[in-house]
């Protein structure tokens, strides 16, 4: 069983259809560029794999279930916002992770936002948009779960810290998680992609291994993508 | 996991409510002393003292309403639901946490009414008079049933108001724009749904049967029926929320 099974997956806002019957299975131990341009329904995709949209048609199974109590227990989310409640400082949200996610590794929490040079007692509402979104990446990436779903999580941070974001998902990959990560910005990530998810109005227009990529067509993964989403 | 949403919940609405009662109290102290032991000074200042009271007791009751609405729309349809909502907790969970936390929040705000009456009387040196009252003579007279039938139709009275606020929130965020709009809209619709229920049933159940003003036993009734009636609304407007949350989910 594939650790994530989408069929026909559709989602229509009114007459807008940002996702067009996407089928797509995505095994453990591997790390999914799930790459296109605004509005190819990237966001929508990992929305409704989280349960926060409700799939118009079509279904999304995580380890065989329907995204629900079960799934968000091994799921982790980065979403593409800050959504951190503003009144709590780093501490108590790690708290808060700590009380809600069995797999919550704080050891590794706590290491991360020391690497990140994060303030513990700093509360949200004082840091900066940069800053809060270095912990949520920090909360998220501590835990030790089975599906990490990051909506653009290099977009919005400096260059040194992009790295370390990098370097922190590769530390995190284990034979048993399927990292997929949401972004355009793909010449930063191509290094560390497995697999590759291309997706254009809605659809899927390829579905390959980073690797087989580079030798079937001799180009990176970022000019495939320019060529494929040219304007 | 209710238990440990209500760790969370509780304080983030006590978080604003707490200083203001903390203001109340201070208000209440001076209007004691100005009515107390200070009358003769200034007039002037007993209707400032007045005023002042008037204005926290109202910013009191205007931000527990605030807060209220605004916790359960940021933290379970807005950009917090993006957090909230991928906690491995279910629809029910957060709205009863909700719910129960709101609940909580007015009964406190009820204490901290009775607390600055107190205040008041004791500032304005008319404390000792509580003790000129025969209580055990006065507690003996009480109709305890009576009370308490009133206590349960008043605290489940607000229950049922606060998850009407939530189920309109919740039918409003189905629409694809002007969610608020449609929220007040949705209110107004069950507002005159319920109105109509609660006419329905008075008609039929209460005043056919029973002689309301002329006996106890009448009105104890009357107060049964609109306590069973009060919850079963309050029952399916959580049903509303549960199901919209659960099966309609759609943030935006």
């Amino acid at each position: 069983m594939a650790r994530i099974e989408i069929n026909h997956l559709t989602k229509q806002f009114g007459s807008l259809t940002a996702l067009d019957s996407v089928a797509l299975q995505l095994e453990k131990g591997q790390i999914v560029g799930l790459l296109g341009p605004n509005g190819s329904g990237k966001t929508t995709l990992l929305k409704i794999m989280n349960g926060l949209l409700t799939p118009t048609a079509g279904s999304v199974k995580i380890n065989g279930m329907d995204p629900g109590v079960e799934t968000k227990k091994v799921v982790a989310y980065l979403p593409d916002r800050n959504a951190l409640p503003d009144y709590m400082n780093t501490k108590q949200l790690m708290d808060l992770y700590e009380d809600f996610f069995v797999d919550f590794n704080r050891s590794k929490a706590v290491k991360m936002v020391k690497d990140l040079g994060l303030d513990i007692n700093q509360p949200m509402k004082k840091m900066s948009k940069g800053t809060k979104e270095k912990l949520q990446l920090c909360l998220v990436m501590a835990r030790d779960a089975q599906v990490y779903l990051l909506d653009e999580p290099i977009g919005g941070v400096d260059p040194a810290t992009r790295d370390y974001i990098l370097r922190t998902i590769i530390s995190n990959y284990n034979e048993d998680a399927v990292v997929i990560i949401s972004t355009h910005l793909i010449s930063d990530i191509e290094s560390v992609l497995d697999d590759v998810v291309f997706l254009k109005e809605g659809r899927v227009v390829l579905h390959k291994q980073a690797e087989e990529i580079r030798e079937e067509t001799g180009e990176s993964v970022d000019k495939l993508f320019r060529e494929v989403f040219r304007c | 996991m209710l238990g440990k949403l209500l760790k969370y919940e509780i304080p983030a609405l006590g978080r604003r409510l707490v200083p203001l009662y903390i203001g109340w109290i201070a208000t209440a102290a001076l209007l004691g002393l100005m009515v107390g032991p200070l009358q003769k000074e200034s007039e002037f200042m007993i209707v400032i003292s007045a005023l002042l009271y008037t204005a926290a007791a109202t910013a009191v009751v205007v931000m527990a309403v605030v807060m209220i609405i605004q916790r359960y729309n940021n933290s379970l349809l807005g950009d917090e639901a993006y957090f909230n909502q991928v906690l491995p907790v279910t629809a029910s969970q957060h709205i009863a946490s909700k719910t129960i936390s709101a609940m909580l929040w007015v009964l406190l705000s009820m204490v901290a009414m009775a607390v600055t009456g107190i205040i008041i009387a004791m500032f304005s040196g008319h404390f000792l008079d509580i003790f000129k009252v025969n209580w055990l003579e006065f507690l003996s007279k009480v109709d305890w049933l009576t009370v308490i039938l009133v206590l349960l139709v008043t605290v489940f009275g607000i229950t049922q108001s606060v998850l009407q606020i939530y189920a309109a929130i919740t039918i409003g965020r189905q629409a694809k724009q002007h969610t608020t709009l449609a929220a007040i809209g949705a209110y107004i619709g069950l507002m005159i749904a319920e109105t109509f229920v609660g006419r329905g049933v008075t008609e039929v159940m209460s005043f056919k049967f029973y002689d309301v003003f002329n006996s106890i036993a009448g009105f104890r009734m009357t107060m049964l029926i609109a306590l069973v009636v009060t919850i079963a609304i309050g029952v399916i407007y959580f049903f509303i929320c549960n199901y919209l949350m659960e099966k309609k989910l759609n943030l935006n």
